[in-house]
């Protein structure tokens, strides 16, 4: 009965496989949660969710794209408990020329907390693509095998939430009177 | 300030590229192709500059945020606390499992105490004949004398083929005196009873044999073996009467008295294996070719009947 019921996992295996990642982990979270609270809630039932599931993990395989996975998938299910993202729909769709070949000026200055708070104004579907390329460096395939997308749509979100980013960055900037990079230097300035 | 030579359409072909390129997602080729473009456009190369500006920006501000102070501890505690993964599916696949073994160990057992259930009552219905034939006969009808008749009597009245188990059941039921010995049947039913009516203990003791037709008692738990081995066991509580039945290859037997039903079945137990051996010796096999008068009791008399 125990045989086919149960074998002792050592938790000590799945804490040498699992825990390095809690870091990234962490600041995925915590970058796509409304507030650390959240995050810690998520970060937490991730670890439990992945330790509950840990006999389906194939040892030598990518442990961290496999928790990636469930958190995005606990994510899902947090979410409703958080107040609702902007509709991803709405900003979908093929990008005209112009706004691919329009500059949006990128301050001079980039402050963490800037970044932090132009990042919160991306809608949240927009916000993992990116948070899985440019912060976890992950690759397109395993973006789309994480978060279960076709490969198409990663490059499309991955390239609008750039953007998205980009632009509340600038607005952030100039909201405090930071000059964007592209704008000549005053007199009296270096460049 | 540098001028910068924009061309449009390959401009705009080189920009669908740069997030794939800053992502390092390119192909070789289109790689080239791209970095062949960016160095002679310096428009493409400060837009370039620019994603990867605030990529390394966001990379840097993420890095920023820090696990909070214990919340590793009290993951590490909740993982202890838990129990670990199951084989073959999650805890509630393995409860799913394990209630359909308790449903399917259920049935069995459930199954298993009809079976004995209707064991019981098949039993019942069979030492209900043997009792029938007492309860009618010797008590209520009082077929049997006061005085036992004489063997050769009871001899004539079992015919050649019964006669001899006469003195098996005197020879085999010590302290118990054979008041009569015949062949009977109860009202409404054709079956014929070879039936002895014995005395001893202080009450009446029957020993009945009818022919089993083909029937069995039921297999399973509801017999009791007897001291020798040989021989298993039914019993039944009927009418205010003990009856332990037994069977040979074509008879049914049975033990029917008032006596407790130990006592019952230890007689039962000493009479039945010598008669068992007698019956399937022959002596009972041409038993009940008479067709008594339907429906009524043959009394006992001084011939045998008619076979």
């Amino acid at each position: 009965m125990d045989l086919f019921f149960h074998r002792k996992l050592r938790v000590e295996d799945f804490e040498a496989a699992a825990m390095p990642h809690f870091p990234d982990l962490y600041r995925t979270a915590r970058l796509l949660a409304q507030g650390s609270t959240e995050a810690e809630d998520l970060v937490q039932d991730v670890y439990l969710e992945a330790w509950k599931s840990f006999h389906r993990f194939q040892t030598g395989t990518n442990c961290r794209a496999w928790l990636f996975k469930i958190l995005f998938h606990r994510l899902h299910h947090f979410r409703r408990r958080w107040a609702k993202a902007a509709k991803v729909e709405a900003f979908e769709g093929p990008e005209d020329q112009d706004s691919l070949i329009a500059e949006i000026p990128v301050p001079q200055e980039i402050r963490d907390e800037d970044v932090l708070q132009a990042l919160g104004k991306v809608p949240i579907e927009y916000r993992k693509v990116v948070l899985l390329a440019d912060v976890q460096e992950f690759s397109y395939k395993e973006i789309a095998e994480t978060m279960k997308l076709p490969l198409g749509t990663v490059m499309s979100r991955l390239s609008r939430g750039r953007k998205l980013l980009r632009q509340e960055l600038a607005g952030i900037a100039r909201a405090f009177g930071i000059r964007p990079a592209s704008d000549p230097p005053r007199p009296g300035e270096s460049a | 300030m540098n001028v910068l030579n924009f061309n449009s359409e390959q401009c705009g072909r080189i920009r669908r590229h740069l997030d794939a390129y800053l992502s390092d997602e390119l192909l070789v080729e289109t790689t080239s192709e791209v970095l062949r473009h960016l160095e002679s456009c310096e428009a493409c190369t400060r837009e370039l500059e620019a994603r990867t500006r605030v990529r390394d920006a966001l990379r840097k501000a993420a890095v920023s945020q820090v696990p909070p102070e214990g919340l590793r501890q009290s993951i590490d505690r909740r993982l202890r606390e838990m129990q670990p993964g199951f084989i073959g599916g999650s805890p509630r696949l393995a409860w799913a499992v394990a209630l359909v073994i308790v449903i399917i160990l259920g049935s069995i057992a459930t199954e298993q105490w009809l079976r004995v259930q209707r064991g019981k009552r098949i039993v019942a219905s069979i030492l209900a004949i043997g009792v029938s034939d007492h309860v009618q006969c010797a008590l209520k009808g009082h077929n049997y004398p006061d005085v036992a008749n004489p063997p050769e009597q009871l001899r004539r009245k079992l015919g050649p083929q019964y006669a001899g188990l006469l003195e098996v059941v005197e020879q085999n039921l010590p302290g118990f005196e054979v008041l009569e010995a015949h062949i009977c049947s109860v009202p409404g039913s054709t079956r014929k009873y070879v039936h002895f009516i014995t005395r001893g203990r202080g009450t009446i003791l029957s020993v009945i044999l009818t022919r089993s037709e083909g029937a069995q008692f039921p297999n399973g738990k509801a017999f009791r073996s007897g001291a020798s081995g040989s021989v298993n066991f039914y019993e039944a509580h009927l009418e205010g009467m003990n009856a332990a039945g037994f069977e040979s290859k074509e008879y049914w037997g049975f033990v029917v008295s008032d006596l407790s039903r130990d006592t019952t079945m230890q007689i039962a137990d000493e009479l039945a294996p010598p008669l068992k051996v007698a019956l399937d010796a022959g002596r009972g096999s041409e038993a009940f070719v008479i067709e008594p008068q339907r429906g009524a009791l043959i009394q006992p008399g001084p011939s045998a009947p008619k076979l």
